[in-house]
C-alpha cells in the first residue's frame, strides 16, 4: 500500500511541478502536450492522476507524521484545479464556463470537507480559531478580516459595477430549429425527410451505410479510406461527387470555412464571429443533411426569428449555387470531416 | 352477526363501492366513446334534404374520419379573444397552472408511498416495526389530506383563470375533450370518496383481514389517482403533439386519437416517475423540518428515519427518471425535429443546462445525505475514507453533464477562442459525452447506496472475498463501459449513436440490479458492528434534503416551462395559433425569477400544510410513539 501510494504521490509532485513550470515558462508549455482528438479525455484523466497524485502525496506526509491540515488541502485543491482550468486548457475556457466549473469544485471540495463529522470539525477549526480569537495572533487575524473582507467585497462591487467598454455578452442560438420546409429553386424540400441525391452506392440507390464506410477516418491527421480516393480519375458515383463538391467548395466556401473546414479560411477572422467549423462534433456531426441544405441555401440572411442577433454573413447561396451543387458541398463536407450526417431511423 | 363480522362486511362493501367508483366513469363514458364523442356532427351537411358526410384527414394517424367538431378558432389580438387586466395574463396563467400541478403531483404522489409503506408494514414479521411502518404510512396521508383540499381549490382557481383569461382556447380544448370532460370530474369524485375512506378508515381496519382490505382501498386509490394523471397528461400531450383532427383543428369522431398522442405515454411515464420523486422529496423535507426543530431524542429518531424512508423512496424513482426523460425527448425529436432541436439545441437549450444543473444537484444531495447518514452506523469509517474518490467521480460526471453546447462568451473570448465551439469543451457539450456523465452519476449513486446498506455489517457468507471482488470489478467495468460508449459514440452515424444509450443504461441499471441483490444476499445473517442509530445523524444531511426536495420543485418548474414554451407561438402546436400579446418566448432570465417566485409561493403554502399537520399531532399523540425507531432492532430491514 505505502509502495503504491508513494508512486501516486511521485506523479503528483512531478505532475504539479510541471504544471506550475509550465505556467510560469520554466519548462515549455507543450512539455505535456494537449493532444487534438484526445484532449477531452486527456483533460479528465490528468485530472484523476493529479487526484490520485494528491493522495498518495498526503498518505505519505501522514504516514511520516507530517499533518497537512485539511482546511488548507481542501483550499488549496479548489485553487489547483481553478488554476488548471486557467492555464492547463486552451483555447481559454470562456468565463462563463470557468464559473460554472467553479462552483461545482467549490461545492465538491466541501462535500469532501465535510463527508464526515471528524473531518468537517478539522475543516472548520481554523475559522473557529480566527472567530473565537484566543491567541493575540488569532485576534490581529481576525481584525486583518474585518479589515479586508469589506474592502474585497467593496472592490469586487465596484468592478463589477463599473461602466465597461466591451461589447455585451451575446447568448447566440447556434442552431435555430430549422422550418419544416424549405422552397430552393422553384422546388420545396421537407427538412425531416428529403435526402441527398448524390449520397448513393453504385447502384444509384441512396444509400448511407454505403457512403459511410468511404468517408474519411476520424482521427490524428484525417486518413482518408483506402481506395476511397475522390481525386482518382476513375473514382465514380459516390465520391465522384464529393469530388465534385470539393471544388465546388474551395471555389466557393474555404475563403471563409477554411482549406481544413476548421473555420480559419482566409477572411474567417474579418468576422465576428468567425465562421463555423466543420471538424468540431457539435457543428454538422449534430444535423440532418437537409438542415445544412437549408442553411446553406438560405444564408445568414434567411435565419429564422430564434436565429438572432443573426450574426451570420454567409451569402444565400441558392442566389450563386444550383441545387445539385449544393447538395455536393454538402456530401464533400462530411466526408472531409469524417461525420455521418445524422438520420433519424 | 357478531360485531367483527359486520365491521368485515362493511370493509369489503366499502372495497366494492370504491371499485364501483372506479368503474362508473368508465361505465358512464362506454356511451359517449361508442357514439364517437356524440357531438353533434358538424361534418354532416344537409343539402337539399340528404345528408352529406364530410370527412377529414387526422393529422397525425393520418386516417380519415368524419368531421365532428367546428375548426380551431383563429384568435385575434383582442379582448374577446383574450379578455385581460393589466397585467400579463400568461403569467397569471402559468401561476395557478404551476401550483396546482405542485399540489397534483404531490397529493398524486404520497398515496403511491402510502401503499409501499403500508404493504411493506403488512408483510413485516417484527411488529414493532410493522406498527412503526404503519404509523409512518398514516403520517404520510395525513399530511396529503390537507394538500388534497389545496389542490382542489388550485384546481378551481386554474380553470377560473383559464376561463376569464383564455375563454376561446378553453371552449376549443374543452370541445375537443367532451367526451372525457365528464370522466375526468367523475374520477376526481371518486379519488376524493376513496381517499376519505381510506383515511378515516385507518384505525378501523388495522388488523388482520381487514387491513389487507385496508391495503386493498390503497390499490383502488392509485389506479384512480393515476387514470386521473393520464386524462390530465393527454390535454398536454394534444397541445404538444396534436392527433385526431384534422388540419382546421376539427375533431373527427375518434376520441383514442385525441388522447393517445405521440408525446402521451412518455409524458404518463415521465410524470409518473416524476411525482414520486417529487413526493418522496417533499416528505423527506418534512421530515427534516421536523428534524431540525425536534425537541427530543425520540423525535429526532423519529424524523430521522422517516426523511430515510422518504428520500430512498423518492431516489429510487429518481434514478430511472433520465431515461423517461430521454425517451420523452427522443419521441419529440420523432414527432417534429423542429421541436427537438428548439428545445436541445437552440431557443431553449440553455434551460436543459439549467435543467443538467438541477438534476446534478439532485444526485450531489442524495449521495452527499448518504455519506453524512454513514455516521449513525458504527463501523462505517471503513467506507469514509473512500468517499473523496466518489466525489471525484461524481464532479467529473457532473462537470461534463452541464457543459453547455451554446456557451455564454464575450466577443473577446469568442475571437481569443478561436470560433464559436471549444476544442475540449465542445466535446462535451454533445449528447454522446452528457450521457456518460449522467450514467457515472447514477452509477456512483447506486455505489453509495451499496455502501450504506452494509455500512454496519461484515458479510458471514463463506464466498465474501470473492463477492466483494466481484462487486468491485463489476464496478469498475460498468464505468469503464459506460466511459467508453461515450467515446465510441463519436465515431459512430447519430442514429446508432441514440441507440447507444441502451447499453449504457442497461449498465447502470444492472448495477442497480444485481448489485443490490447481491448485496443483500451477502449480508444476509451479517454480523452486526452496532445498531442504526436513528437521530444521530448530522444537520448537514437535514439541509441536504431540504435542498433535494427544493431542487425538486425548481426542476419541475423548470421542465413544465420548458415543455410548455417549445410550443413557441401555438396554443395548440400547428392548429391553433396564439394570438395574444405574449406570443413570445420570456428570456431565460425572467423564465428563472418566475419559476423561483413559484417555488417560493409553494414552499410558504406547503409549510402552512406542515404546520397544520403538526397542529393535529399534537392534539391527538399517536398511539405507535412508543416504538421509538432505531430501538427496535431490526437493521437487516431497517435500511
Amino acid at each position: 500500500m505505502k509502495a503504491l501510494m508513494s508512486v501516486g504521490a511521485l506523479i503528483g509532485v512531478v505532475g504539479l511541478l510541471t504544471l506550475i513550470g509550465m505556467i510560469f515558462g520554466v519548462v515549455p508549455s507543450n512539455t505535456v502536450r494537449l493532444v487534438e482528438g484526445y484532449m477531452p479525455m486527456q483533460v479528465l484523466s490528468e485530472l484523476a492522476i493529479f487526484v490520485a497524485g494528491f493522495a498518495g502525496l498526503s498518505y505519505l506526509l501522514n504516514s511520516m507524521g507530517i499533518v497537512f491540515p485539511r482546511f488548507w488541502q481542501g483550499i488549496l485543491f479548489w485553487v489547483f484545479i481553478q488554476t488548471y482550468l486557467k492555464f492547463r486548457i486552451y483555447p481559454p475556457i470562456p468565463f462563463s464556463v470557468r464559473a460554472m466549473y467553479g462552483t461545482v469544485s467549490f461545492v465538491a471540495v466541501f462535500m469532501w470537507v465535510s463527508a464526515n463529522e471528524e473531518d468537517w470539525k478539522k475543516f472548520k477549526q481554523p475559522i473557529l480559531n480566527v472567530l473565537d480569537a484566543n491567541t493575540g495572533f488569532h485576534k490581529a487575524l481576525r481584525t486583518m478580516y474585518l479589515i479586508l473582507l469589506p474592502l474585497l467585497i467593496g472592490g469586487f462591487s465596484f468592478l463589477t459595477m463599473r461602466p465597461s467598454v466591451d461589447e455585451p455578452i451575446e447568448l447566440r442560438t447556434v442552431h435555430p430549429a430549422p422550418p419544416a420546409s424549405t422552397k430552393v429553386h422553384g422546388k420545396t424540400y421537407t427538412l425531416q425527410t428529403s435526402q441527398n441525391p448524390y449520397r448513393v452506392n453504385p447502384e444509384g440507390k441512396y444509400d448511407q451505410a454505403y457512403s459511410n464506410k468511404l468517408i474519411v477516418e476520424q482521427s490524428m491527421g484525417r486518413l482518408m479510406a483506402p481506395n476511397a480516393n475522390p481525386w482518382d480519375e476513375k473514382a465514380e458515383g459516390y465520391l465522384k461527387y464529393v469530388r465534385e463538391g470539393g471544388e465546388i467548395f474551395f471555389q466557393n466556401c474555404h475563403f471563409c470555412h477554411g482549406d481544413n473546414l476548421n473555420g480559419r479560411g482566409l477572411h474567417a477572422f474579418a468576422f465576428n464571429p468567425i465562421p463555423a467549423n466543420f471538424t468540431d462534433p457539435g457543428t454538422i456531426a449534430q444535423l440532418q443533411e437537409t438542415f445544412i441544405f437549408w442553411r446553406v441555401a438560405k444564408g445568414g440572411i434567411g435565419l429564422p426569428t430564434e436565429g438572432f442577433p443573426w450574426a451570420s454573413v454567409m451569402p444565400p447561396w441558392e442566389q450563386h449555387l444550383t441545387t445539385d451543387e449544393i447538395w455536393k458541398v454538402i456530401l464533400f463536407e462530411y466526408w472531409h470531416t469524417g461525420y455521418y450526417p445524422r438520420t433519424w431511423d | 352477526m357478531g360485531s367483527v363480522t359486520r365491521t368485515k362486511l362493511m370493509s369489503i362493501m366499502a372495497l366494492g363501492a370504491m371499485i364501483g367508483l372506479l368503474l362508473l366513469p368508465i361505465l358512464v363514458a362506454i356511451p359517449a366513446l361508442a357514439s364517437d364523442g356524440g357531438s353533434p356532427a358538424a361534418g354532416v351537411k344537409k343539402e337539399g334534404g340528404d345528408a352529406k358526410v364530410e370527412k377529414g384527414k387526422d393529422v397525425y394517424y393520418k386516417t380519415e374520419g368524419i368531421v365532428s367538431g367546428p375548426p380551431a378558432p383563429k384568435t385575434t389580438d383582442s379582448e374577446k379573444d383574450y379578455p385581460r387586466y393589466n397585467f400579463e395574463s400568461r403569467v397569471l396563467l402559468w401561476f395557478a397552472n404551476q401550483q396546482h400541478l405542485y399540489y397534483g403531483s404531490f397529493v398524486l404522489a404520497v398515496p403511491i408511498f402510502c401503499m409501499i409503506i403500508e404493504f411493506m408494514g403488512v408483510v413485516s414479521k417484527d411488529k414493532a416495526l410493522a406498527k412503526r411502518y404503519d404509523q409512518l404510512a398514516y403520517d404520510f396521508i395525513k399530511i396529503s389530506l390537507t394538500a388534497y383540499s389545496l389542490t382542489a381549490i388550485l384546481g378551481g382557481i386554474l380553470i377560473f383563470t383559464f376561463l376569464t383569461l383564455y375563454p376561446a382556447f378553453f371552449q376549443y380544448l374543452s370541445g375537443i375533450f367532451r367526451p372525457v370532460m365528464h370522466i375526468y370530474a367523475l374520477m376526481f369524485v371518486a379519488e376524493s370518496g376513496t381517499l376519505y375512506i381510506y383515511y378515516y378508515g385507518w384505525d378501523k381496519m388495522k388488523e388482520g383481514f381487514l387491513k389487507w382490505i385496508h391495503l386493498s382501498m390503497s390499490v383502488v386509490l392509485n389506479v384512480i389517482g393515476t387514470v386521473l394523471m393520464f386524462l390530465a397528461n393527454s390535454w398536454i400531450g394534444f397541445m404538444m403533439s396534436p392527433a385526431g383532427v384534422d388540419e382546421q383543428g376539427r375533431y373527427l369522431g375518434n376520441i383514442w386519437h385525441v388522447i393517445h398522442t405521440a408525446l402521451w405515454n412518455p409524458l404518463n411515464l415521465h410524470r409518473i416517475l416524476g411525482n414520486m420523486a417529487f413526493g418522496g422529496g417533499v416528505v423527506a423535507a418534512y421530515a427534516a423540518y421536523r428534524f431540525l426543530s425536534a425537541k427530543n431524542d425520540e423525535e429526532r429518531a423519529h424524523y430521522d428515519w422517516m426523511g430515510y424512508i422518504a428520500m430512498a423512496l423518492g431516489v429510487s424513482f429518481l434514478i430511472p427518471l433520465p431515461f423517461a426523460g430521454y425517451w420523452l425527448m427522443r419521441e419529440v425529436y420523432a414527432y417534429r425535429q423542429q421541436m427537438g432541436i428548439t428545445l436541445m439545441g437552440g431557443l431553449l437549450a440553455w434551460l436543459f443546462i439549467i435543467q443538467a444543473t438541477m438534476i446534478g444537484i439532485l444526485f450531489l444531495s442524495t449521495n452527499y445525505y448518504l455519506w453524512q447518514a454513514l455516521g449513525r452506523m458504527r463501523g462505517a469509517e471503513k467506507y469514509q475514507r473512500y468517499i473523496k474518490y466518489l466525489v471525484f467521480l461524481l464532479t467529473c460526471g457532473f462537470l461534463v453533464f452541464i457543459t453547455p453546447h451554446t456557451i455564454v462568451m464575450t466577443p473577446a473570448e469568442l475571437k481569443a477562442m478561436g470560433g464559436q465551439q471549444h476544442p475540449v469543451l465542445g466535446n462535451y457539450g454533445v449528447m454522446s459525452a452528457k450521457n456518460g456523465g449522467i450514467n457515472v452519476i447514477i452509477t456512483t449513486t447506486v455505489l453509495s447506496f451499496v455502501w450504506y446498506m452494509r455500512g454496519n455489517k461484515v458479510s458471514t457468507v463463506s464466498w465474501s472475498k470473492f463477492g466483494n471482488i466481484f462487486m468491485g470489478c463489476f464496478f469498475f467495468f460498468a464505468y469503464l463501459n459506460i466511459i467508453l460508449l461515450a467515446i465510441y459514440g463519436y465515431y459512430i452515424p447519430a442514429n446508432v449513436r441514440v441507440g447507444l444509450s441502451v447499453p449504457q443504461v442497461a449498465t447502470t441499471l444492472s448495477c442497480l440490479f444485481f448489485m443490490f441483490a447481491l448485496n443483500s444476499v451477502m449480508m444476509k445473517g451479517a454480523k452486526q458492528m452496532g445498531p442504526i442509530e436513528w437521530g444521530k445523524i448530522s444537520a448537514r444531511s437535514q439541509y441536504a434534503l431540504i435542498m433535494l426536495a427544493t431542487a425538486f420543485t425548481w426542476m419541475m418548474g423548470l421542465m413544465g416551462y420548458i415543455r410548455s414554451s417549445v410550443r413557441l407561438f401555438w396554443h395548440v402546436n400547428e392548429i391553433m395559433r396564439d394570438n395574444s400579446p405574449w406570443a413570445y418566448t420570456h428570456t431565460v432570465g425572467f423564465a428563472a425569477n418566475m419559476i423561483s417566485a413559484n417555488v417560493l409561493f409553494f414552499w410558504t403554502t406547503i409549510m402552512f400544510v406542515f404546520w397544520l399537520g403538526a397542529l393535529a399531532a399534537k392534539k391527538a399523540p399517536v398511539e405507535a410513539k412508543a416504538a421509538v425507531p432505531g430501538r427496535a432492532a431490526a437493521p437487516a430491514v431497517g435500511h
